[in-house]
């Protein structure tokens, strides 16, 4: 029987968990039936340990929910990146890193890998009762693992291959800039990493409207960095709301796509199969794996950059030989006096369309898109000013007006002109 | 690729302990300190024991280690190459470092590479040397807790002067804008980085700082019904914020917010952006802040 360990070898899981906990945090432990009840204790124990004071309990009639409550502007630090700083190991990964790099204590030392054994034994290992041994092939994995994280370096003198730490001529940044980037830059969790290499205790940064649940997905979107900086394909898994399983696929990766309103991304790439750019959930992706190089990556990425002057968010055309099916979207907003900061909002929310001026107090707002729907939200926001809609897909205006309707029904108001 | 025990809260810790280590032996008390300040709620368990019993052999049954430096890690190829990133940021340029030795370094990525393609366009002007001139003046404010002398431009276009302390700086992804949180002479205030004009330190006579309670966050209770994928929308919306949620059958679910009241009317239009799909159901006196806009929806005309 496997014992409990608040350590945890592959993040997928745990992945899918905290997502759970921390976006819903609505389920049950009964509601877990897919998953074991051991598997469902372990995961809560994990996650309990990594964030602490974060996990919160609530009893309903259904049972106890657990979830992951996190008031952004009140921690300088995601406490989601704990995750990322919990990968297992074994006793023999832990004790040869430390001694390695003890034996490789400045870029002066090199050693063979005969050395370095031979170290290990007589001046590390001796004063122990039980020594662990060390094979050659496990030393040489864990020295190729270390070269090939840049940490460690080769030289080749003669037949011998030397061992040596890597210069460390980058020096490590002001802990403040590392805090602050860490929090907003992409894959912050890598920030994260060195800022555990300072002493941090003092930040002078808060983060406002700051979205910590892409520390979950750091992983993927490496790896869809590095593809798109190899100009290469991938393969990866895709999951859906409506298929249980997730679905297997290659695509052609070329910009992220990030919300800073909600904290989505989305992975914009070329699927060849439909021969459509579209966008896809990161947090649906996993198992990402890079394959070949495509001379397409520069073409296709050009064609995104004009398809993102119709796009008010990350939905695209549906083919890309297909003609733009573009919709019109026009509003128009009527501001009263003191009201000015109105019209700026719109100026800086505006993104792909266009604010004018139609009379003293009126102004109109209109785009050309390819979804009309993903514009709703945002023209929403200016309910109390609406005096006109004017979209070419009239089926959305229609549903626009009759969901305002419904909003005077749901507060009481019935509806016809106020006094 | 960033799944790796080497930047572990685990090694960090024991790294931590071999650096006592070598510097001497550590009571029992100071190993303890060292697990609870880098590691995990449970890791005790397993940290001190494991090097104790020798299963790490990094400690000698007599409490010393055949470690003889401070333990250090070169950094990584993926560390490097996120520097290299963050240094084509201009952001990089308010913290006035210089990220030397990454001229061979690939970048993980580039402003190329991805998009926030709904943050607002009138963010702050990273590149105005001036500002990053004040900047960097309240950055170095805040950690020597240096009093400056502000001058700002107020809401109708006036010079505003204040002498005040600053604790805090609040950056939004969504405006792109940093805003300052200080103590002032008497009061507290908040000011946008972007309409500070001039800033510099204040030798002048000394003051008492006021204080800025912040109040605490209020409640705020929703009904989602769960059509079009809502309750997600809403859920990822509002992640930021403490929240509750609770199922009340029939694809309806309740939640629960704490958010600064200061906030209000922000949190009025983002909830309004969800249409009928969320309903405000406490308190009441921001059902009728929803009810003010709608009904003046209403005098709109629209047909």
């Amino acid at each position: 029987m496997s014992s409990y360990n608040e350590l945890i070898k592959n993040f997928e899981r745990i992945r899918a968990y905290m997502r759970e906990f921390y976006v819903y945090g609505i389920k049950s432990r009964e509601d877990y039936k897919s998953k074991s009840a051991r598997t469902y204790d372990d995961e809560k124990r994990r996650m309990e340990s990594w964030l602490g004071d974060h996990m919160s309990y609530v009893r309903t009639p259904e049972g106890k929910n657990v979830f992951i409550s996190i008031d952004s502007r009140q921690c300088d630090h995601n406490p989601l990146y704990n995750a990322w700083k919990a990968k297992s190991f074994t006793d023999g990964d832990i004790t040869l890193h430390f001694i390695i790099f003890d034996i490789l204590h400045s870029p002066l030392e090199e050693h063979s890998l005969s050395e370095i054994l031979s170290l290990i034994d007589e001046k590390y290992l001796s004063g122990f009762d039980e020594p662990l041994v060390f094979d050659e092939s496990t030393v040489r994995k864990k020295l190729k693992e270390y070269v090939s994280l840049g940490m460690i370096e080769t030289r080749r003198a003669g037949k011998q291959l030397l061992y040596k730490r890597a210069e460390d001529n980058v020096a490590l940044p002001d802990a403040r800039a590392l805090n602050f980037f860490s929090e907003i830059a992409p894959c912050g969790v890598i920030g994260s990493f060195l800022l555990d290499k300072t002493e941090h205790e003092d930040h002078p940064f808060d983060f406002k409207h700051h979205y910590v649940t892409g520390a979950l997905d750091s992983g993927v979107l490496a790896m869809l960095f590095e593809a798109m900086r190899r100009k290469s394909i991938i393969s990866v898994s895709n999951m859906s709301r409506k298929r249980e399983e997730p679905r297997r696929t290659r695509l052609i990766p070329l910009r992220i796509f990030i919300s800073a309103q909600n904290g989505r991304q989305h992975l914009l790439a070329y699927q060849p199969e439909f021969n459509t750019i579209k966008s896809f959930r990161v947090d649906y992706l996993s198992s990402v794996k890079i394959e070949e190089p495509t001379p397409r990556f520069d073409e296709l990425r050009r064609e995104l950059d004009v398809m993102q002057t119709k796009m008010w968010g990350v939905n695209t055309k549906r083919g890309i030989r297909s003609p733009d099916k573009l919709e019109r979207v026009e509003f128009t907003v009527r501001i009263e006096e003191g009201e000015e900061h109105i019209v700026r909002r719109l100026e800086r929310e505006r993104r792909i369309g266009t604010v004018e001026r139609i009379s003293d107090n009126e102004y109109r707002f209109f785009a050309d898109v390819y979804d009309t729907m993903e514009m709703i939200p945002w023209i929403r926001t200016f309910i109390c000013r609406i005096v006109k809609l004017n979209f070419s897909n009239r089926t959305v205006e229609n549903e626009f007006k009759a969901d305002v309707k419904k909003l005077y029904e749901m507060y009481g108001l019935t509806g016809g002109e106020e006094e | 690729m960033i799944f790796n025990e080497i930047y572990s809260a685990y090694y960090n810790t024991v790294a931590s302990i071999l650096g006592a280590l070598t510097s001497g032996k550590a009571s029992e008390r100071e190993l303890k300190d060292i697990v609870e300040k880098y590691a995990f709620g449970e890791s005790a368990l397993t940290i001190l024991p494991a090097l104790k019993e020798g299963r790490w052999q990094l400690m000698l049954p007599d409490g010393s280690t055949p470690i003889e430096h401070r333990p250090t890690m070169p950094m990584t190829l993926i560390e490097k190459r996120w520097l290299k990133a963050i240094s084509l940021d201009k952001r990089i340029k308010l913290f006035g470092i210089d990220l030397e030795g990454l001229e061979d370094i690939e970048p993980l990525f580039t402003s190329e590479d991805y998009r926030i393609y709904d943050k607002y366009s009138d963010g702050d002007p990273y590149d105005d040397e001036e500002y990053i001139k004040r900047f960097r003046t309240i950055l170095h404010a805040i950690r020597t807790g240096q009093a400056l002398k502000i001058e700002m431009t107020g809401r109708s276009g006036e010079t505003v002067f204040r002498r005040c302390i600053p604790t805090r700086l609040e950056y939004s992804e969504k405006d792109d804008k940093f805003r300052m949180h200080t103590s002032g002479k008497r009061y507290a205030y908040t000011m946008n980085l972007a309409k500070i004009t001039k800033c510099k330190p204040y030798f002048g006579e000394s003051f008492v700082p006021g204080i800025k309670t912040m109040p605490p966050p209020v409640s705020l209770t929703l009904e989602i019904t769960d059509e079009r994928n809502a309750l997600e929308r809403v859920m990822l919306h509002f992640a930021h914020f403490e929240k509750k949620a609770e199922s009340l059958g029939k694809r309806k679910y309740r939640l629960h917010i704490k958010y600064n009241e200061e906030d209000a009317t922000e949190m009025v239009i983002r909830i309004l952006s969800f249409g009928s799909l969320v309903r405000v159901v406490s308190p009441d006196s921001f059902i009728d802040l929803i009810r003010e806009k709608l009904k003046k929806q209403q005098n709109c005309g629209l047909k």
